[in-house]
């Protein structure tokens, strides 16, 4: 019981770095339609600037603000300066995962060139750990969980209650008409961007507290549990990328201490695979006629 | 709020040739203006120029005083224009409050309420299903509703685009004769795009009749109805010239 | 330069371009978008590794992997192509016509990441992160693999190998099932809606791609005699497409250039980069990946083509064959011009001996050749189509109208099979064909048009023509293989008939451009020409007189009256009534989806009920 209480602690942290990523990812999906594969790319470029942070004697906590900023900057350059021209040309969506994925090598591989290619580590503490019932978990851990609920929160309210929020679901679900409602759609998808981008940056940092040591190439695993999540709960939905990222976040953990860890990620692999298959647009999204 | 459409000298399409050449109307405050003709006579396309979402090659379109001409839809709709398109007129994952409410973006927040109270009033069977999503809605509610949303900014101009398309006769002759006249005798200028010819030059103060991309005629609805020419060149099309 | 540095080269620049010509001929001129592309080419190369290895305890057993059985050259190199195939078959559900083109890419995307980390920590399957060595290379047991004469003859034997390749790929491409397979690229709905069999085609696509990247994978892994995790990461796909798009997809010249400029130039130029201890070691690698993808986003916006781009197929007259411009190989053979073009269109549309001439089993005058039965279409709580039942009988232009809104498109979806009925049956030829997909029924006859542009943008309008031909010797993998002097008779009568239509209509100058150039209403009559091509026995046409001039909307209706005569039935959705007066009897009246009466078009304008609903409604 002890080994599933275990895994079941580190299936939540999992869960939470994973809730956070996943629900930027598929926001970007709804409101833009395009899939973008660099997200992890960023990811880990905003974990290595809040590195830098930490490196020049700041608290990591600082560092982590510093890199939300970061990624959400970057994320708007990156939809404003490449996927919208792209787009503007009519560009297929084959045409846009292909370039998102140059987009992946030169953000991904940029970090690399800039930080070098040895593993790095965050100078932390993991606080005192606390316990319930077997179940053990650092502060810092509880403060990632308590990070994503916050965000999950926060994004149920942005979506349901704020009028932003609802432009972003009106954009979403039909851009012509939000903009005969007299939304400005330009300035809605710039900001859906920055937030998701902050996503994407906290994501990145929470990720690399986590796993402990990383490197520019950690998040390419990674990616493949935000894809799974996504699609499980069907892309553009951000309550279904939250729900998506509880199942994959558990799945993976309690099964990596049942069978070799190096295998969890097939979990989330058969999940990607069998959603693409059988239901593209997930649990919770519209099944097209 | 009201104010005069004026649209002088429309040229547009897509990219390749224009799909109308030349066209102008007017429609002033209070009246009810219609455009009928056959399929493929540009009445649509003409909608969307006055909307901004084509933007014309030629031509200006004038609402009141100020000059909307190629200007982005979303302006135009900050400008008093509402547009409701032919397809796609809902925003269907979102709830029929969610789709009033977008319709009141531009609304402060307390404003909203009352609006969505008002626009109850008009069409009471969209009060019973607020929670519904739109994407479950029958032909003839999405239509009431695709006319809410229009309704919540109480626009000075109203550009519809065939909103009796798929309704039964008895629905759509009451959606023309109860709710599209009465926009207009609350003051707004209506301009309607139908098929059902008869039917819409019963409302109308006027009609313009197109084809082939042009102004084939135009005229009260007495002097058309008399008029041979006019149910030829609405049936005839293109083809029997 | 030493012998070896150019013998390494050569060996890589051979297992490169064959490597991006078979992505080449399955993405660019396939469609098929595989984001997982080196697996296969990893499969080959570990495939040929245990073919070719002794067994695993051999060498103090230091290694571990399934298989080691030590078999001689050729077998591990053909293998290697098996294997590549072979995994290709599992993937195919992600190629089936329901899923968008990303998310398949993306699905194969994740494939290769996973694969690459099982692995890398199953340790017995393949010897995990440290991978396979001392791989036997070819007849080691005969010959000193380190002589010079050993290696010059390996490094001819892989250039030939990707000689060959080159030249299977262009005969796959330059076949009539290439054009099919270009088509089905460029549409894949209409391609569908004309018989073609998307899945087969796909899953023919990734297979053939897939043992092209494992035979490169046996031959490089022959040579470097390891072969690890390292080698094959996800980003190696990445480079390939970069290859293949900068040389030019479509091209299969240009994935040859692309793979010289792209890898292998990559390679040569970072090793005339000065290294220095104070740049850290990573840089230059790292900088590799970036030049990578800065190039893929720079040509996907400037150039988007590539280099190479793909060749217009140019088909001369008759008489001197099918090649275009290219290579004289081909032209040189002088072929028998064609039978000389029949002067109508009717015997164009009907040539003697294939399928569309008047059958004797075939429906007669008057017999129901299409019945629908309650067809009802709802979706989301919309009704669209509501218990339609009718019948269209054999030799008639049956016309089709109603208001917008009113269900004719989606109704004449479900006819073709392009959308699945809710409820109802369709019954074709007295054969239930409610369950049929849409290219099975376009065999069997039932052909389609579409309401908006349809063409084929890549294509010529002649190609366009011929890809609707439904009996080509050549449209398959085999009559591929088989070469043009398999298919040339056929391709030749099928391009007899096609310039006859061609004249017919007065689009003979525009044979050899591009469809999508055309304006709308030429393009409308490519449509019309291509759906006649495919020999139908019932068409099924979506406002086909929409945005074409009058005299040629009457010509083209006065042709579809000739050939309802000979036996064709039609089924035309029209707005223009007139058209309705003038061709079609019986007509069919519709509104909000359900059938309000069927007449003449003058009875029709007599009934109340229908001028109500829609006349002057």
């Amino acid at each position: 019981m002890t080994i599933f209480l275990a895994s079941l602690g580190f299936g939540l942290v999992t869960a939470s770095v994973l809730a956070i990523a996943a629900v930027g990812f598929t926001l970007q999906f709804g409101v833009t339609d395009v899939l973008n594969l660099a997200y992890g790319a960023v990811m880990i470029a905003a974990a290595f600037i809040a590195y830098v942070v930490n490196q020049a004697g700041v608290s990591i906590w600082v560092g982590l603000v510093v890199a939300v900023a970061a990624g959400a900057l970057g994320s708007v350059l990156l939809n404003a300066g490449v996927y919208t021209p792209f787009q503007r040309r009519g560009a297929s969506p084959i045409t846009m995962v292909i370039v998102s994925l140059g987009m992946t090598l030169i953000i991904e591989f940029g970090t690399q060139a800039i930080a070098g290619g040895t593993s790095v580590s965050y100078s932390m503490g993991q606080g005192p750990a606390v316990s319930a019932d077997g179940l053990v978990l650092s502060t810092v851990q509880l403060v990632v969980i308590g990070l994503s609920v916050v965000v999950m929160a926060g994004t149920h309210v942005l979506l349901r209650y704020t009028r932003l929020g609802k432009a972003m679901r009106a954009t979403a679900a039909n851009k012509n008409l939000a903009r005969n409602c007299g939304i400005r759609t330009a300035r809605v998808i710039t900001l859906t961007w920055a937030i998701t981008g902050a996503l994407c940056g906290l994501a990145g940092v929470v990720f690399a507290m986590d796993a402990g040591s990383f490197d520019a190439t950690s998040t390419d695993l990674f990616l493949i549990l935000i894809l799974a999540a996504t699609f499980l709960g069907g892309p553009g939905q951000a309550y279904g990328a939250m729900l998506g990222a509880l199942v994959i976040g558990l799945a993976t953990e309690i099964s990596a201490a049942y069978i070799t860890p190096s295998y969890k990620y097939v979990i989330a692999f058969v999940a990607l695979l069998a959603m693409l298959g059988i239901r593209p647009s997930g649990l919770l999204g519209e099944r097209a006629g | 709020m009201s104010a005069e459409l004026r649209a002088s000298g429309i040229t547009a399409g897509y990219g390749g040739d224009p799909v109308i050449r030349d066209i102008s109307l007017h429609v002033a405050p209070g009246q009810v203006v219609s455009l009928v003709g056959a399929n493929g006579s540009g009445k649509s396309t003409l909608l969307k120029s006055l909307a901004g979402v084509v933007r014309p090659s030629a031509g200006t379109v004038m609402v009141g005083d100020r000059d909307l001409t190629g200007r982005a839809p979303e302006d135009v709709a900050r400008a008093g224009v509402g547009y409701v398109p032919q397809v796609d007129d809902v925003f269907v994952p979102l709830t029929v409050r969610e789709n009033l409410e977008m319709g009141g973006y531009l609304l402060r927040p307390s404003q909203v309420r009352a609006r969505i109270e008002a626009v109850v009033m008009v069409f009471p069977r969209l009060g019973t299903m607020l929670t519904r999503q739109a994407g479950k809605l029958s032909g003839g509610e999405r239509k009431m509703l695709a006319m809410g949303r229009v309704l919540m900014l109480e626009p000075a101009v109203f550009l519809l685009d065939e909103p009796t398309a798929n309704l039964a006769p008895a629905v759509a002759r009451t959606l023309l004769e109860e709710h599209v006249r009465r926009l207009a005798s609350d003051g707004a200028a209506v301009l309607i795009v139908e098929q059902r010819a008869r039917a819409v030059l019963a409302i109308s103060d006027r009609t313009y009749v197109l084809a082939g991309g042009e102004v084939r005629m135009t005229g009260t609805p007495a002097e058309l109805s008399v008029s041979p020419a006019f149910v030829e060149s609405f049936l005839g099309g293109t083809v029997a010239r | 330069m030493s012998s070896y540095y150019l013998i390494n080269l050569l060996v890589y620049a051979a297992v490169d371009a064959m490597a991006c010509l078979g992505l080449s001929q399955q993405f660019g001129v396939g469609g098929v978008t595989n984001f997982g592309f080196i697996i296969f080419q990893a499969a080959g190369g570990y495939m040929a590794a245990i073919l070719a290895l002794p067994d695993a305890s051999a060498n103090g057993g230091f290694q571990s992997y399934i298989g080691g059985l030590n078999l001689p050259f050729p077998v591990p190199w053909i293998g290697a192509a098996v294997a590549g195939g072979a995994l290709a078959l599992p993937f195919t559900f992600l190629v089936g016509r329901r899923l968008r083109g990303d998310f398949a890419a993306v699905g194969l995307l994740v494939t290769a990441v996973l694969l690459n980390l099982l692995v890398t920590n199953y340790r017995p399957l393949l010897n995990g992160d440290a991978g396979l060595s001392l791989i036997p290379q070819p007849l080691q047991g005969e010959f000193d693999p380190t002589s010079s004469s050993y290696q010059w003859i390996f490094t001819a034997g892989a250039i030939v190998c990707c000689a060959l390749v080159y030249l299977l790929v262009s005969r796959i491409t330059n076949s009539p099932y290439g054009r099919s397979l270009r088509a089905m690229r460029d549409n894949d709905t209409v391609a569908d809606s004309l018989g073609k069999n998307l899945l087969a085609m796909r899953t023919t696509m990734l297979v053939t791609g897939g043992a092209i990247a494992g035979l490169s994978g046996g031959i490089l892994v022959s040579y470097i005699t390891t072969w690890s995790p390292a080698a094959w990461g996800y980003a190696e796909t990445v480079v390939l497409f970069a290859a293949v798009i900068i040389g030019g997809a479509g091209n299969h010249l240009g994935a040859v250039l692309g793979a010289v400029l792209v890898p292998v130039g990559f390679e040569e130029v970072t090793r005339y980069i000065p290294t220095s201890n104070s740049l850290p070691p990573n840089l230059i690698p790292s900088l590799e990946w970036v030049a990578i993808g800065l190039l893929i986003v720079i040509f996907l916006w400037v150039r988007p083509q590539g280099i190479l781009p793909e060749r217009r197929r140019v088909i001369r007259e008759a008489g001197t064959g099918l090649a275009d411009t290219a290579p004289a190989a081909a032209a040189a053979v002088p072929v028998p011009a064609g039978p000389p073009p029949p002067e109508s269109v009717t015997a164009a549309a009907r040539p003697e001996g294939q399928r569309g001439s008047p059958d004797p089993q075939g429906p007669r005058s008057g017999e129901v050749v299409l019945r629908a039965v309650e067809v009802t279409r709802e979706f989301g709580g919309v009704c669209a189509v509501a218990g339609v039942s009718f019948e269209v009988r054999h030799g008639t232009v049956t016309g089709l109208i109603g208001p917008n809104g009113a269900g004719k498109s989606t109704l004449l979806a479900m006819l073709a099979g392009t959308l699945p009925v809710s409820a109802g049956q369709i019954s074709y030829l007295d054969q239930d064909v409610t369950g049929l997909p849409a290219y099975r029924r376009a065999r069997l006859g039932l052909i389609r048009t579409f309401q908006l542009a349809s063409e084929f943008k890549r294509l010529t309008v002649l190609e366009n023509l011929l890809s609707a031909v439904p009996v080509n010797g050549g449209d398959s993998m085999r009559g591929a293989l088989a070469g043009p002097r398999y298919w040339r008779g056929d391709e030749q009568a099928a391009i007899a008939r096609a310039r006859t239509l061609l004249k017919r209509f007065g689009l003979d100058e525009l044979a050899n451009s591009y469809a999508g150039d055309l304006s709308g209403g030429q393009r409308r009559l490519v449509e019309i020409m291509r759906a006649l091509m495919a020999e139908p026995q019932m068409l099924l046409l979506d406002e086909p007189m929409a945005g074409v001039h009058p005299n040629l909307a009457r010509r083209i209706g006065g042709e579809l009256m000739s050939l309802a005569a000979e036996g064709l039935t039609v089924l035309m959705v029209e707005h223009e009534l007139a058209i309705m007066d003038e061709f079609c009897d019986p007509v069919i009246a519709m509104a909000e989806g359900a059938v309000l009466a069927q007449g003449t078009m003058a009875d029709l304008r007599g009934r109340a009920e229908v001028v109500e609903a829609y006349l002057v409604g």
